[in-house]
């Protein structure tokens, strides 16, 4: 085949195309919304993965966290802490601090209790949680108003506290400016020292935050903590030094193994790659979904392109009688069925991506479009036009030029 | 030029056997200008499909410009038919999306012609029938006679060994019909060979030979 014979299919496929325009826009519908859907499911997919890595991500950086008590799976963040029977002790926690900076940026051991709290006459029930000073860097998590605690009020066992956003609203009333003002949690005088920024999770937003010696005396008089977090140095060093943590913790509490531990850990990694594994399969399931209209869109090409060779059938025989070969015949309506087809797939691809865009700017829903989805959909249209384009031209080709040119 | 030697073609029709062939010779020189007639149903439509290089005979042998083409596979066939045979057909059978030089050009397309050698052919072959000033009409702003003139400017455009017309003017009113096969005539003197099928013996009478077939054989 002369490279001269595409060019010149090409132009009769157009032709074709735009002398029957109406019909031809209705065939590269399906193509048109199945590419669209293609784009706009992945890309929503996408977004919701990418979203929920960013809440995982703003927990804190390279965050590893010791809990007490049984494994509970993977969560990383127990929304209610409270209640749970203390298992670390300072032991444990002096040996975490004393791993080198290579390992370990800064540790924060926590507990927390269900706290009651007062300010002149109004009460607010809260979550009363005793830390270090590092638990603003290690859970990203900053003080937008005065200060968090400093190390002087652990060392002394200050009564002061650091409220969150929610806390904050719901007991002062509007005009109090609450820094150095006393509240009482539990009938026990605090000073306000600063309010935390607001996360929009209650599990933050509706807490208060103690030093944690103040809590052990005060709160729990208990010397043991409920869990420990923990900023890794990196991510890389994370599997390693949860491997090290749980075999120095086993040795400190005397157990065998893991399966009889009175401790877990969960770190972040492998919560982002459970997410991952889950919103992928869902990704992957709305592209399958709308993969699914993309065949239909085809099945619809093959059906018109069926009705065109009928309807040309003597053109078909017209053209045989005028030398054309039914390899040339074939390439013309195959080349007709790939251009509604890849047609169709741009034009799904600017809807894909306008559709995407809207989803983003209009309804505020996160949507990222991604390179992979807009090729893979519109390869996929190609291949559609391809394959169902061919039966049609092959049965095209194969007319017989005598019964064609007798067709009415 | 085209030389037939004991063709058979037998169609199968349930459990008849029709011969619509059945041992037919003819030998058309260069530059003649053939009738073939015969009422319908003679076998005279199988001749020309023959002739023309759309069907092949079941035996016999067919020679044409000297070279064997019974037994040639279809592509080859095919090209023997963009080369050598110009089609000229009672309904004109123009493609109705194109102009008359694109209808002009379609043989030339499949014969693998450059673009602009292509356009400076077909803009000669419509000049020739007289129709150089519509060569960007299409076939339905055209009246019968200018489109049976486009048909044949197409099946001259690559300059055939023979004109096979199958009742050229068979769709058409008797003056235009008249001036059609004036315009065969004129071809004819120019050094065209011509084949033509009719079954009207006035139409016929415009060649110089006539060939008639009937059941399937040459009678005269």
């Amino acid at each position: 085949m002369k490279p001269q014979m595409f060019l010149e299919n090409a132009r009769m496929s157009a032709r074709s195309i735009a002398g029957n325009m109406v019909r031809s826009i209705l065939t590269a519908l399906g193509v048109m919304i199945g590419v669209a859907a293609v784009i706009i499911l992945v890309a929503l997919g996408n977004g919701a993965q990418q979203s929920v890595e960013a809440n995982l991500t703003a927990l804190g950086a390279n965050l590893m966290i010791v809990y007490s008590g049984e494994p509970r799976g993977a969560a990383l963040v127990r929304t209610n802490t409270a209640g749970i029977r203390p298992t670390i002790t300072p032991a444990d926690v002096a040996m975490i601090e004393s791993l080198p900076p290579e390992w370990v940026n800064a540790v924060a051991p926590t507990s927390t209790a269900n706290g009651q709290l007062k300010y002149e006459n109004r009460n607010v029930a809260a979550t009363v949680t005793g830390t270090g000073i590092s638990y603003p860097e290690v859970r990203n998590f900053f003080p937008v108003y005065g200060e968090f605690f400093t190390q002087a009020d652990v060392d002394n066992r200050n009564r002061v506290v650091t409220i969150g956003m929610q806390i904050y609203r719901d007991l002062f009333p509007e005009g109090v400016d609450p820094l150095g003002r006393t509240i009482r949690i539990n009938g026990i005088s605090f000073r306000v020292t600063g309010i935390m920024e607001e996360k929009g999770s209650p599990a933050q937003d509706a807490a208060v935050f103690i030093p944690v010696s103040t809590f052990q005396r005060s709160i729990s008089g208990l010397a043991n903590y409920q869990l420990v977090n923990i900023q890794a140095a990196s991510p890389e060093i994370m599997r390693d030094l949860q491997a090290h943590l749980e075999q120095e913790l086993l040795r400190l509490h005397r157990l065998p193994s893991m399966e009889v531990a009175d401790f877990y850990i969960a770190n972040q990694l492998d919560l982002l790659a459970t997410v991952q594994g889950v919103t992928g399969t869902f990704t992957v399931l709305l592209a399958g979904i709308a993969a699914i209209s993309l065949v239909v869109g085809g099945i619809g090409i093959m059906n018109i392109m069926l009705v065109s060779v009928t309807e040309r059938t003597r053109e078909i025989g017209v053209r045989m009688a005028m030398g054309a070969r039914g390899r040339d015949i074939m390439i013309q309506f195959l080349t007709e069925a790939v251009i509604l087809s890849v047609g169709g797939g741009l034009i799904g691809v600017g809807i894909g991506l306008g559709g995407s865009w809207g989803a983003r700017t209009l309804a505020r829903t996160a949507a990222a479009v991604t390179v992979d989805s807009v090729a893979l959909a519109f390869g996929f249209s190609l291949v559609i036009g391809l394959f169902f384009g061919s039966y049609p031209a092959w049965r095209a080709s194969r007319l017989n030029p005598i019964e064609a040119l007798r067709y009415e | 030029m085209i030389a037939l030697k004991e063709v058979h073609r037998h169609y199968h029709m349930g459990p008849t056997v029709v011969r619509a062939l059945d041992g037919v010779s003819v030998e058309v020189e260069q530059g003649e200008f053939v009738a073939v007639t015969g009422p319908s149903g003679s076998g005279k439509s199988t001749l020309m499909n023959i002739i023309g290089c759309l069907d092949q005979p079941d035996s016999g042998s067919y020679h044409l410009n000297g070279d064997a083409v019974e037994d040639l596979i279809p592509d080859r066939l095919a090209d023997v038919r963009n080369r050598s045979i110009g089609f000229v057909f009672q309904n004109f059978n123009l493609l109705p999306r194109l102009t008359a030089l694109e209808n002009v050009e379609v043989p030339l397309v499949y014969g693998g012609m450059a673009r602009r050698e292509r356009h400076r052919r077909a803009r000669l072959m419509l000049e020739r029938v007289g129709l150089a000033d519509r060569s960007g009409h299409r076939p339905n702003e055209l009246s019968g006679g200018q489109r049976q003139r486009v048909a044949i400017a197409r099946a001259l455009a690559t300059d055939p060994a023979i004109l096979l017309a199958d009742e050229p003017t068979g769709a058409l009113d008797s003056r235009t019909g008249e001036e059609v096969m004036e315009l065969f005539q004129e071809l004819n003197r120019e050094g065209a060979t011509i084949v033509l099928v009719t079954h009207e013996a006035d139409v016929a009478a415009h060649a110089r030979r006539t060939i008639h077939i009937l059941d399937g054989k040459v009678s005269r």
